[in-house]
């Protein structure tokens, strides 16, 4: 029995019975159908919370490994686990108040806003040395970005009006072209790659892969 | 200065006078607000209508799908958007979609504890926390089909039997969905309820504007709010100046010295490649 459900064909069969079941009821009315779809995506939803506790087992497993064996940078994958179950104690004595409330606020919301504040020096010198009109075409990117980064100013419209519809029409047609492109591209790939993955193409989404 | 001249000099600066520089027109205006006007985008406005057009007793789903660190960004507009709610007395339903952004409802909930004792809102009866409910796709998926079945109790792990979440079965059920986003789940909340009906504006950092804005043109959004600069016109709005108004003038200084040393590195690459290019040709002669 065993054996025949570590076989790749057992592992698809269940994989596309169960993409039908959730893929049907978008376009069919099947009272039944839909019933089972609900009760399997709420099945999957609790399954996927358990993969968390199963990552936690793995990660302390993996950095258990790093410290007994005095590593390069063991001491911060220490650090990182004592962290880890200080949390989990703190969490027990209540999120509103206490341990926990205090690291969130003292500790975690400051280090996180300072590191997504700090991004802004990388960006800004990153984009002000890297427009140069070095040709036709990056000068005309150029003087795009400088008229949608004037009109971002909120400044700039109340000074010359005239930049908003300018501004508008250069995101409203080149800027949604370029995203559109993107996400149709995205989109399709992952259309391929679910169908691949139905068709057994693609076996290492299953786990199996290379032992055929 | 480098041996190639002031114009070298210009082409190449050091990226720490961009960090000076941008640390100077950031701090300044913080400490010594100016208060320069701003221009209301039409985005906005739209976003503003849409949001107002919320009733009373309307089922309003308050998705956070942001770290901590991006709630810095939209702040503004989450505050600004939740007093609207508030104010026209729709029914609040919070949900996270980041373990960090569990503690921002009730940094919320304190910043408009005025709003909530004026309109004599109590939790459990007019607005609730759900806390971190979206780990990932198949959880969205089941809260739009059966959020019975997968919601049972508040981020502090009280039973929501018995509160207005009883009338919420399915997706259905949700009149407007508010969405304030640097990305996480926000596509899985798009997918099972917003392209089933369910009508949803965002509020998204700046960075996903662009990709955001194909949404609103297919009416999958019903408004976008553009990042910090869209909910400084939206307290503008709404007639309540805070942080993000306050944050506008350092936006605005922000955005003219990044053009001011763009056209300064421009200037300098010109200048100098034409220099050398003219001083070949004289030493060809």
């Amino acid at each position: 029995m065993s054996e025949i459900i570590k076989t790749k064909e057992f592992q698809l069969s269940i994989m596309l019975i169960s993409f039908l079941i959730v893929f049907i009821p978008y376009f069919l009315d099947i009272p039944a159908l839909d019933a089972v779809s609900t009760k399997l995506i709420t099945i999957a939803a609790l399954v996927n919370v358990f993969t968390i506790a199963l990552a936690v087992s793995s990660l302390v497993k993996r950095n258990m490994n790093f410290i007994q064996r005095k590593t390069r940078g063991w001491y911060f994958k220490a650090y990182m686990l004592i962290t880890i179950v200080l949390m989990l104690v703190f969490s027990m004595f209540g999120l509103e108040t206490g341990p926990y409330h205090w690291v969130m606020f003292a500790v975690v919301n400051p280090l996180s806003s300072v590191n997504y504040g700090i991004l802004a020096f990388y960006m800004a010198s990153t984009s002000a040395r890297a427009f140069k009109a070095r040709n036709t075409k990056a000068a005309l990117l150029l003087i795009t970005g400088v008229i949608v980064l004037l009109y971002q100013a909120p400044l700039t419209g109340t000074v010359f009006p005239g930049i908003e519809p300018v501004a508008l029409y250069l995101t409203d047609t080149f800027g949604k072209a370029a995203g559109k492109m993107f996400l149709i591209s995205i989109t399709v790939g992952a259309l391929v790659f679910g169908v691949r993955v139905l068709l057994g193409n693609e076996p290492s989404v299953l786990g199996i892969g290379g032992k055929e | 200065m480098s041996n190639g001249g002031i114009w070298k000099t210009f082409a190449e600066y050091d990226r720490r006078y961009v960090y000076l520089a941008l640390f100077i027109v950031v701090i300044g205006p913080l400490l010594s607000p100016i208060g320069v006007p701003i221009s209301v985008s039409p985005s906005t406005r739209q976003y503003y209508e849409v949001i107002n057009a919320v009733g009373e007793g309307d089922i309003v789903f308050f998705t956070l799908n942001t770290e901590f660190s991006g709630y810095n960004e939209i702040q503004s507009g989450i505050i600004a958007s939740m007093r609207v709610f508030i104010e026209n007395g729709a029914k609040i339903v919070i949900a996270v979609g980041h373990p960090e952004a569990t503690s921002i409802p009730s940094m919320i909930f304190q910043d408009l504890n005025k709003e909530l004792t004026e309109n004599e809102y109590v939790y459990g009866e007019d607005y609730i926390s759900l806390g971190y409910i979206f780990p990932n796709e198949a959880a969205v998926a089941a809260l739009a089909e059966d959020f019975q079945g997968t919601v049972s109790q508040d981020w502090l792990g009280v039973p929501t039997a018995g509160t207005f979440l009883d009338e919420v079965k399915t997706w259905k059920d949700i009149d407007f969905i508010s969405d304030y986003t640097t990305g996480l789940a926000t596509t899985h909340v798009m997918n099972h309820f917003a392209l089933r009906g369910t009508p949803m504006a965002v509020n998204c950092i700046g960075v996903m504007i662009p990709s955001s804005m194909n949404y609103l043109d297919t009416g999958v959004y019903l408004a976008l709010l553009n990042s910090m600069r869209g909910g400084a016109e939206l307290e503008y709005l709404t007639g309540h100046p805070a942080s993000g108004l306050t944050a506008m003038d350092a936006f605005t200084f922000g955005h003219y010295m990044l053009i001011g040393f763009i056209v300064i590195g421009n200037l300098g690459y010109l200048m100098y490649t034409r220099k050398q290019t003219y001083g070949r040709g004289r030493k060809k002669q």
